[in-house]
């Protein structure tokens, strides 16, 4: 996946006041959308799930030497894992089942069941939600419900792109940092590809991912991470700088 | 008391009720998955019975099952005979006449599912069917109750459709509400009360049972 364009999207859409008009060629394992809140970014994701109205839209996933219009299919077709921005647990179901959700709609026969379960129990371990697995949406902190939405997009069954929207807000840092090498092994083992949406500079940064920044709904810079995020980074030092000045010495 | 009219008239009010939720469920999830001015049109038509008089309806229901129409015709060759002034009559006239206690419900019930919900089930793999059968009918399990509640008791109550589809025959179409009008018409007072009483008990314990579970439902926190 990492070799060459894996997917590429062409949209044009009315987002409330916001006029969406992208046009991108996505090519990195991990790609991170960055811009202020507002800028699109989200939307550029539901364009992609099929949830979002738009005026024009082309998106196609390369498939050996050509091109697969994913534009025309429902969105159960595309083979996307989705995290949406707000959790959306089925909220009548515990987190281990809405962890399986995607993995247990087809799997016919014991074998396929038992490998489903594997699966699942995978992505339980490597968001950290054994201990939650009997408890329900309800009795779930911000940060959990966040997890049981990671795991239950890694799960999909022949997806082919995982779209994360804000995956790791109101996640606890130190987990968040435990969780990524594993996430990105099991990324690199399914040769699947990421499209994350973040405002978080220090996030974009951590995933050393390309880069895409929108601003007004239009794309102003796609690159590698320490490009074009380099004056939020040089900012971010001088923060960083000025808070370790003010600290008290010896 | 006339214990084959309730017999008749409990019979009636559970095969209704079967129906209905079998017809509904799909009317229902369909006028709820969109906003287009067929889906109005047929909202329209399913609420009818609530405003038309029941006698009106009953009378169409009538005409239209007569042997010279052509559902009669459709009914003479199919089930050998034309369906008024039978059990299966007023099963169809109680059916179009609940229809809106059993759609309304449902109608409410799906909408009310998170949007949010159902479009991530979606693009998590689940096709339209999946998507109601493991997102929106669970979530919805309480208008299921009421739209049964309601059509089963709505059902137990009525009185102009049954008698213009099914007239007054003992053991075949007269219900409870029908033998209270004959008891009070031939000056039973005491015995019309026995009867009605049996339907305010009934109609109450589905009311009083559809509110407990709504309140325990509230109670026990949001649907999604």
């Amino acid at each position: 996946m990492a070799n060459g364009v894996h997917h590429r999207l062409r949209v044009e859409a009315e987002v409330g006041a916001l006029l969406l008009e992208a046009e991108l060629e996505f090519a990195a394992p991990w790609t991170v959308v960055f811009g202020p809140s507002g800028s699109g970014k989200s939307s550029l994701l539901k364009a992609m799930c099929g949830l979002l109205e738009c005026d024009e839209v082309e998106f196609a996933r390369r498939e050996g030497e050509g091109w697969r219009m994913l534009d025309g299919l429902e969105s159960y077709r595309r083979l996307l894992g989705y995290a949406p921005q707000q959790a959306a647990l089925f909220p009548h179901m515990t987190v281990r089942q809405n962890v399986a959700f995607a993995t247990t709609q087809r799997p016919k026969g014991r074998a396929a069941w038992k490998q489903a379960m594997e699966v699942v129990d995978a992505a339980m371990d490597v968001f950290a939600l054994r201990e939650l697995e009997d408890r329900r949406p309800d009795d779930l902190s911000g940060g959990e419900s966040q997890r049981v939405n990671l795991a239950r997009a890694f799960v999909v069954p022949g997806a082919r792109l995982m779209l994360l929207d804000e995956p790791f807000s109101g996640v606890d840092r130190r987990l968040r940092d435990m969780m990524l090498p594993r996430m990105k092994e099991w990324l690199k083992e399914l040769d699947l590809a990421v499209i994350s949406v973040t405002h978080d500079v220090d996030e974009a940064l951590l995933l050393e991912a390309e880069v895409v920044r929108l601003e007004g709904g239009r794309v102003v810079a796609q690159g590698a991470a320490v490009e074009v995020l380099a004056e939020e980074r040089v900012r971010m030092i001088a923060v960083l700088g000025g808070a370790a000045e003010s600290i008290p010495q010896g | 008391m006339d214990f084959p009219a309730l017999g008749l008239t409990l019979r009636l009010a559970g095969t209704t009720t079967l129906v209905l939720l079998l017809v509904a469920t799909p009317l229902a999830a369909w006028i709820a998955g969109g906003s287009g001015w067929l889906r109005r049109m047929v909202q329209a038509v399913v609420a009818l019975p609530l405003v038309l008089p029941p006698t009106v309806l009953g009378f169409y229901l009538l005409v239209g099952m007569a042997p010279g129409t052509m559902v009669g015709r459709v009914l003479i060759r199919v089930v050998g005979h034309s369906l008024a002034f039978t059990f299966w009559g007023l099963v169809v006239g109680s059916v179009v006449y609940s229809l809106p206690f059993a759609v309304v419900p449902l109608v409410t019930g799906f909408s009310s599912v998170n949007r949010e919900l159902r479009e991530t089930a979606s693009v998590l793999g689940a096709g339209p069917l999946t998507v109601f059968r493991r997102i929106v009918v669970p979530l919805s399990g309480m208008s299921f109750a009421m739209a049964a509640v309601l059509a089963f008791a709505h059902t137990v109550g009525e009185f102009g459709v049954v008698l213009m589809i099914g007239g007054d025959i003992p053991g075949v179409t007269r219900t409870l509400s029908i033998s209270i009008f004959d008891a009070v018409q031939e000056a039973n007072y005491a015995g019309a009360n026995r009867m009605a009483v049996w339907l305010v008990a009934v109609s109450f314990v589905a009311l009083l049972g559809v509110y407990w579970r709504g309140a325990r439902v509230q109670g026990s926190g949001s649907r999604g």
